[in-house]
C-alpha cells in the first residue's frame, strides 16, 4: 500500500447532480436560509465564508461569542455544538473549526475550555468530541448535579479524518492529534497521538504510522 | 425472528402525521427513483436518503423497512454493478449508514440495530502531503451479511480489502467493530471484534425454523437453564 506515497492523487471529478431529485430542494434551500439567518443573527467570534449548517443543527445563540468558524465549513444534520460557559462570560473562542471542515451528522461537541479543529479535517457521522467530563468525587447527589470537572483541551490536527462514532474525551490537560491522523470507527481516545497515525480501537492505540526517515508506513505493534 | 408491529394503529392521531409523511416518501421513490429492484411492502421513513442517479445500482426485497435518517451511499468512484442488495425482510435501523463502493449484501431477514456503519472501502491516506478527505477511496472489499443476523447498536461494518462475511444468525453485540469474517452461529463482540461464544453447529440444523437468535441469547447468557438439544462451546478467552 505504500506504493502511492510520493506521488500526489489525483482527484477523481466529484460528479454533482443537482436537480436529480427535486424533492430534496427543500432541505437545500432550508440549508441555504438557516445559513444566511444563523451569518445574520448570531454573534459568532468570527464566520468565514460559504458556510453551511443544517436547520437541525443544535447550539445557543447566546453562546455564539465563543465558536469561531472558518470558510467552507460544513455542520450537517443533528449536530450538537454546546459551549459550557455562562453566556455573559467574554473571553477568547472556546470552539474553533478551521478551513474546509466538515462536521458530520449526528456529531457532538462539548467544550468547557478549548476544542481546535484545524483544516480540511473530515469528522465523521456521530462523533463525540468533549473536552471536559462530570466530576464524580463527592458521592452525596447525583452526578448530573455536582457540575463538571476542569476538563482540559483538545486540537485536531489539519488533514485528519475522524472515523464514525469515534470519542475524543478529554479530562485533563491536553490532547493533540497530529496532521494527517486517521481514527478508525468506534474508537476511543484519551491521550495524545504523533502526526501520521492510524488509531484503533478502545482504548485506542496506533496501528500504522508514517515513518519520515524511511518514507514509508511502517505497521505498530501494540 | 419476524417482527411484528404491536402498536395498535391509531393510539396518537399526531403519529398519522409521520405515518403519512412516511407512506408519501415510500410511494415517491416507489414512482421516482429507478431502483434495480424494489418489493412490495417496502417502508421508509421520509428522511431517508439515496442518490438517484445511483438508485439502479440498488436492490431492495420484499418488506424492508428503514428507519430514520437511514443513509444509502454509493460513491462515485463505485465499480459498475448492484452495489447495495438488501433482501427480503431486512430491517434497517435509524441512522444506519450503508456506503458501498463493491457490494453489500444483507440476505434475508437481517435486523440492523441503531447507528449501525457497514462500509466497504475508505479513504486513502498515504499520502502525507494531502489531508486525508482529499485522497480518493481505496480498493476495498465486498461485505456480506448472511440471513438471520442480527447487528447490534453502534456496530461498524468496515472491510478495507477482500471479502467479509457474516455467517448465518450471528449476533454481534452493541458498538462492536467488524473487520474480518466470522464463522455462522455465533455471538461475536469487542472492538476489534471477535467471536465471544458459540453454538455448536454439529448439533443444530441450519434449516430448522426453531432455531432462532432469542433462543441462542437465551441459552448463553442464562447458564442455568437446562440444556436439552444443543451444546454450546464456549470460545471467550479472558481478557
Amino acid at each position: 500500500m505504500a506504493k502511492s506515497m510520493g506521488t500526489p492523487h489525483t482527484q477523481p471529478p466529484v460528479r454533482r447532480f443537482p436537480m436529480e431529485d427535486p424533492l430534496q430542494l427543500i432541505p437545500r434551500v432550508l440549508t441555504k436560509l438557516y445559513s444566511l439567518w444563523v451569518e445574520l443573527m448570531y454573534p459568532f467570534a468570527s464566520l468565514g465564508r460559504n458556510v453551511s449548517v443544517h436547520p437541525t443543527c443544535d447550539w445557543r445563540r447566546s453562546r455564539a461569542h465563543r465558536i469561531k468558524l472558518g470558510n467552507s465549513v460544513q455542520i450537517r444534520k443533528d449536530a450538537i455544538i454546546n459551549v459550557v460557559a455562562p453566556p455573559e462570560q467574554k473571553g477568547e473562542p472556546i470552539i474553533v473549526v478551521d478551513d474546509n471542515t466538515c462536521v458530520g451528522p449526528q456529531c457532538q461537541m462539548s467544550a468547557k475550555n478549548r476544542i481546535h479543529i484545524e483544516r480540511d479535517v473530515l469528522i465523521g457521522n456521530s462523533v463525540l468530541i468533549m473536552d471536559h467530563d462530570c466530576t464524580d468525587e463527592d458521592d452525596t447527589p447525583a452526578i448530573c448535579e455536582q457540575g463538571v470537572r476542569e476538563g482540559g483541551r483538545i486540537r485536531i490536527g489539519e488533514g485528519s479524518w475522524i472515523g464514525y462514532r469515534a470519542a475524543i474525551v478529554c479530562t485533563s490537560g491536553e490532547i493533540v492529534l497530529g496532521r494527517n491522523c486517521v481514527v478508525g470507527a468506534n474508537a476511543v481516545i484519551t491521550r495524545s497521538f504523533p502526526p501520521y497515525s492510524v488509531i484503533l480501537g478502545n482504548p485506542a492505540r496506533v496501528i500504522r504510522q508514517f515513518d519520515p526517515v524511511k518514507n514509508a508506513w511502517v505497521l505498530k505493534s501494540g | 425472528m419476524q417482527h411484528s408491529n404491536h402498536r395498535p394503529p391509531f393510539e396518537d392521531p399526531l403519529d398519522l402525521v409521520p405515518w403519512a409523511l412516511s407512506k408519501l416518501y415510500t410511494l415517491w421513490l416507489r414512482l421516482t427513483y429507478p431502483f434495480a429492484f424494489m418489493g412490495c411492502g417496502v417502508s421508509v421513513h421520509y428522511t431517508f436518503k439515496a442518490n438517484r442517479v445511483m438508485a439502479p445500482r440498488i436492490k431492495l426485497g420484499n418488506s424492508v423497512t428503514a428507519g430514520k435518517d437511514v443513509w444509502l451511499n454509493i460513491i462515485p468512484e463505485a465499480t459498475d454493478e448492484v452495489n447495495i442488495v438488501i433482501e427480503d425482510n431486512c430491517h434497517v435501523g435509524p441512522r444506519t449508514w450503508i456506503s458501498a463502493k463493491n457490494q453489500i449484501h444483507l440476505e434475508r431477514d437481517v435486523r440492523l440495530g441503531s447507528s449501525v456503519l457497514i462500509q466497504d472501502h475508505g479513504h486513502v491516506y498515504e499520502n502525507p502531503d494531502l489531508p486525508v478527505s482529499k485522497q480518493p477511496a481505496m480498493e476495498g472489499g465486498r461485505i456480506r451479511i448472511e440471513r438471520g443476523c442480527q447487528i447490534g447498536q453502534g456496530v461498524a461494518i468496515v472491510c478495507s480489502r477482500g471479502e467479509l462475511v457474516l455467517g448465518q444468525h450471528c449476533v454481534v453485540m452493541p458498538n462492536s467493530v467488524v473487520i474480518r469474517s466470522t464463522p455462522s452461529y455465533c455471538v461475536v463482540g469487542g472492538n476489534p471484534a471477535r467471536v465471544l461464544e458459540r453454538l455448536d453447529s454439529s448439533q443444530t440444523n441450519p434449516e430448522s425454523p426453531s432455531c432462532t437468535i432469542g433462543e441462542v441469547v437465551k441459552a448463553n447468557s442464562l447458564d442455568h437453564l437446562p440444556q436439552t438439544s444443543r451444546t454450546l462451546t464456549h470460545h471467550g478467552r479472558a481478557e
